[in-house]
């Protein structure tokens, strides 16, 4: 069942594109509408099409040379060099060094990076650690990383947005975001003349102006895909790129390891997936969707409220607070969950917005940023605050590494969710990357002219 | 020496026979999971369970089990019933890159596991019922994009985005001789295109790419070649059919060289503008590709335009070509001597990741296939037809291992008819 819901989610992906190969149209504007901020980290639209990483990640899952025409490591894994590609320019004019690549990747994430140093050497750029990073260039083709010219940015061009991508920023007024192919770009001119993105748009507004022909491109979220599909929207959606999941405090009440075994038996996945998110995705209790490892049955990911309440042991239930991040229907995900913990015997409540208080559970999408299985178990476990390189290149190495992780019971893996978006007849050649999202840059219209 | 030969058929048989009988391709992950299970369990007795998660078809499961049951008692692992306290759980699962094959051994209480790799790839097989059969051989392999090439004089030259690159022959095939820069002012394009043609002279190529036209000439044909190649900004047409004169007796082919046409390309497109010469006695819409193909009336130029649709032009008239709906924007004509004679060969890529190209007869104004599809491993990039006219030449681009650019294939494509 669960892999005829993945093959099934492929062939939306590989079906939208002609039927043959063949060469796309050059000009016109793609309208596009978003929920969200464009510039929003992970997943913005707009930062994937104006900024590039040093690496890009290909559709079987292996980095690719972008910002950086090769690597190579050094001393075990801990010392990476990085060669730039020569005669790139930023949209301003200005020339792609190892010193702007540097001071970008800085300004990300300061202290919190996954290397412990980062140099300008010449024409490459030099990462060192004090431990192994094996999958650094994987990890730099991620959302995370990519490459803004700091220090740029006026009141017409915002900072962080001038880069090397295929677009560059246009302009931004009420709520329209405008961005125009960049005609010097190191990768060819894009095939679309500019994208002009409307932000904050609710999901209904955004299908009222697909369907009376006011949008190319809207957003599907997993739990309306099926929505979706009975109003005929023409649907391209990605396999299952982002994990449900719970996370789980260590401290407070449920500190005790026990109870947090039990935490993990007394959720509902089914429920969930049927009701919530409306058959779309795959249940599961592996950190990794199956597609990745082909071990996720190991896991296993039935619901068990009697032993559940025999690890309790009969202790009086503790109150627990549980939180959810993002859309509404994580908000209903949420109570769901709290109702499974009920049964269980646990006084469970949602947390009410804006009130600070010591938070149990969260639940949370965390992505799937490479469908290399290390590197994407790396990203998801970085999302949940758990920072462990996975060094394992096996399998059965790698299933060891999840059977530990997820034994402590401090993430709780419930549904893999794909990204799904809706796009009018005029787009051709529209292909969601490894992270889901859209690939504008290679996109085309039917009608350009 | 009759009954030598006979014997020596027997004893060839007799030698092969069992290999054949018991070989396949489940052998081998079955012994390497049956010695893992076996380190594991020891030798003994087990329940065996099979569960098959992956994408191999049922009907291959006995094999598949046979194989682990053979492998299990080689290592002193006997099968037995569902009342053995031990259980063998195998289950044959996949993932995008490979397939796995865990085994759960149960023994009481305990669960323990093993796992093994099997690869997807070489369980594939082809079988070609078509009147032709199309090869593939690979010509050259660089890391940057090839958009047309021509071997000339000792030599094979490379029209890449930026450059021309001069290849040698060498021990180990062609080596890279000069990079001679083309020089365009103007940005390059997402989709770039380029064609090269051998001069009319024979003395050395014409080539063009957006913006630009190159000429190269050698020096003296015997290595090694020295070239001489000059570019500058053009907007002249292209070249869409070789201006060499004819080379064959054929009349087909003194009709096909007779007429070299030109086309003027967008430079900020990637299509032509549908404006030919000489002219073709209608107007032609804007089109990816041209060519000429022999007619019962003499030649005709089938085109694809950019809206999608294949048109031959024939007798001052655009025909619409029914059975075009699979091509992809690519095709040359492939003089294969099988069939009519002539082919086309069209890139398509149906909803498989990779291109493949299929020969078509066009006998009236449908395209009929002629070959299975050859799978070609990538994208197809860039399809002209081979100085020789007997084969087409197509550039696919493969996906890189980590850490390296993306690979450019040039293939030869050939025909064998069947």
């Amino acid at each position: 069942m669960l892999r005829q819901i993945a093959i099934s989610c492929i062939v939306v992906v590989l079906a939208l594109p002609a039927v043959a190969r063949t060469r796309p149209h050059y000009g016109g504007t793609l309208r596009v509408e978003v929920e969200g901020d464009p510039w929003q980290r992970p997943g913005g639209l707009a930062r994937r099409v104006v900024l590039d990483g040093l690496t890009a990640m290909s559709l079987d899952g292996t980095a690719r040379p972008a910002l950086a025409v090769e690597w190579k490591s050094e001393n075990d894994d801990q010392r990476w060099q990085f060669r730039l590609r020569p005669g790139v320019h930023f949209h301003d004019g200005t020339t792609l060094t190892s010193a702007n690549v540097v001071a970008s990747l800085t300004a990300i994430c300061g202290a919190g990076c996954p290397w412990t140093a980062i140099h300008a050497v010449g024409a490459s750029v030099v990462f060192t650690s004090d431990s192994p990073l094996p999958n650094l260039p994987a990890l730099l083709a991620g959302d995370n990383y990519l490459i803004a010219l700091t220090g740029a940015g006026n009141t017409a061009t915002p900072p962080g947005t001038v880069g090397t991508g295929p677009f560059q920023f246009g302009n931004s007024s009420n709520g329209v975001l405008i961005l125009a192919a960049n005609d010097n770009c190191w990768q060819g001119r894009p095939f679309l003349d500019a994208i002009e993105i409307h932000t904050h748009r609710s999901i209904h507004d955004q299908w009222l102006d697909m369907s009376i022909g006011r949008a190319d491109l809207v957003e599907v979220p997993a739990e309306q895909l099926r929505q979706a599909h009975e109003q005929r929207l023409t649907v391209v959606a990605s396999p299952p790129v982002s994990l449900l999941a719970l996370t789980v405090s260590d401290s407070g009440a449920l500190a005790s390891p026990n109870l947090r075994a039990s935490i993990a038996l007394a959720v509902d996945r089914s429920s969930l997936f049927n009701v919530i998110f409306q058959k779309q995705g795959e249940i599961t209790a592996s950190l990794l969707p199956a597609e990745l490892t082909g071990y996720s049955f190991l896991f296993s990911a039935d619901r068990d409220v009697n032993r559940a309440h025999e690890l309790r042991g009969g202790v009086p239930p503790p109150g627990l607070i549980i939180a959810a991040e993002g859309a509404p229907a994580m908000q209903l995900a949420a109570q769901r969950v709290a109702l499974n913990l009920r049964d269980a015997g646990y006084n469970v409540q949602v947390a009410a917005a804006g009130v600070p208080q010591h938070i149990d559970l969260t639940l949370r999408r965390l992505p799937l940023e490479s469908n290399q299985p290390q590197p994407a178990m790396e990203s998801i476990l970085r999302a949940a605050g758990l920072a462990i390189p996975v060094l394992e290149q096996t399998p059965a190495g790698l299933y060891k590494v999840e059977r530990e992780i997820l034994g402590a019971h401090l993430l709780i893996p419930l549904l893999y969710l794909p990204r799904a978006y809706a796009v009018s007849g005029r787009v051709r050649d529209l292909h969601l990357g490894p992270d889901g999202a859209p690939a504008l840059a290679g996109a085309s219209l039917e009608d350009a002219p | 020496m009759k009954l030598l030969c006979l014997l020596a058929m027997i004893a060839s048989v007799l030698m092969v026979q069992p290999a054949s009988a018991t070989s396949g391709p489940w052998e081998q992950p079955a012994a390497a999971l049956a010695e893992q299970i076996a380190g594991i369990l020891g030798t003994g007795q087990a329940h065996l369970i099979i569960q098959n998660n992956s994408t191999i078809s049922t009907d291959k499961i006995p094999a598949i089990r046979r194989a682990l049951e053979e492998a299990l008692k080689a290592r002193g692992v006997q099968e037995s019933g569902a009342e053995s306290a031990n259980t063998i759980r195998i289950t044959l699962s996949e993932n995008i890159r490979e397939r796995l094959w865990v085994a759960e051994i149960v023994e009481g209480n305990e669960t323990r596991l093993a796992m093994i790799r099997v690869e997807a790839g070489a369980l594939h097989q082809e079988v070609s019922t078509s009147e032709i059969t199309l090869h593939k051989q690979a010509v050259l392999t660089t890391t940057e994009p090839v958009l047309a090439a021509l071997e000339i004089a000792d030599s094979y030259v490379v029209i890449e985005p930026e450059e021309i690159v001069i290849f040698a022959h060498s021990a180990t095939g062609w080596e890279e001789r000069n990079h001679i820069g083309i020089g365009q002012k103007r940005p390059l394009a997402r989709d770039p295109r380029g064609v090269i043609f051998p001069s009319p002279d024979g003395q050395g190529f014409m080539a063009s790419v957006a913006g630009m036209a190159c000429s190269g000439t050698y020096q003296h044909a015997a290595p090694p070649v020295d070239w001489i190649v000059h570019c500058r900004e053009s907007d002249d047409p292209w070249l869409l059919t070789s201006p060499r004169p004819p080379d064959t007796s054929s009349a087909a082919s003194e009709n096909l060289n007779a007429f070299p046409i030109r086309a003027f390309y967008n430079a900020d497109r990637n299509s032509f503008t549908g404006v030919v010469t000489p002219s073709m006695g209608t107007d032609l819409p804007p089109l990816y590709t041209a060519v000429l193909i022999p007619r019962p009336d003499g030649a005709g130029l089938l085109m694809n335009g950019i809206d999608g649709k294949v048109q031959l032009v024939e007798a001052d008239a655009l025909k619409p070509i029914a059975g075009t709906r699979d091509w992809g924007s690519d095709f040359a004509a492939l003089h294969s001597g099988c069939g009519s004679g002539t082919q086309i060969v069209a890139s398509g890529s149906g909803e498989a990741i990779s291109d493949s190209l299929r020969a078509y007869e066009v006998p009236a104004l449908e395209a009929i296939a002629t070959s299975a599809p050859l799978a070609m491993d990538g994208t197809v990039t860039a399809l002209w037809t081979a100085l020789d006219r007997k084969s087409v030449f197509a550039v696919v681009c493969k996906p890189s291992s980590q850490g390296h650019a993306d690979i450019y294939e040039v293939d030869r494509v050939t025909a064998n008819c069947n």
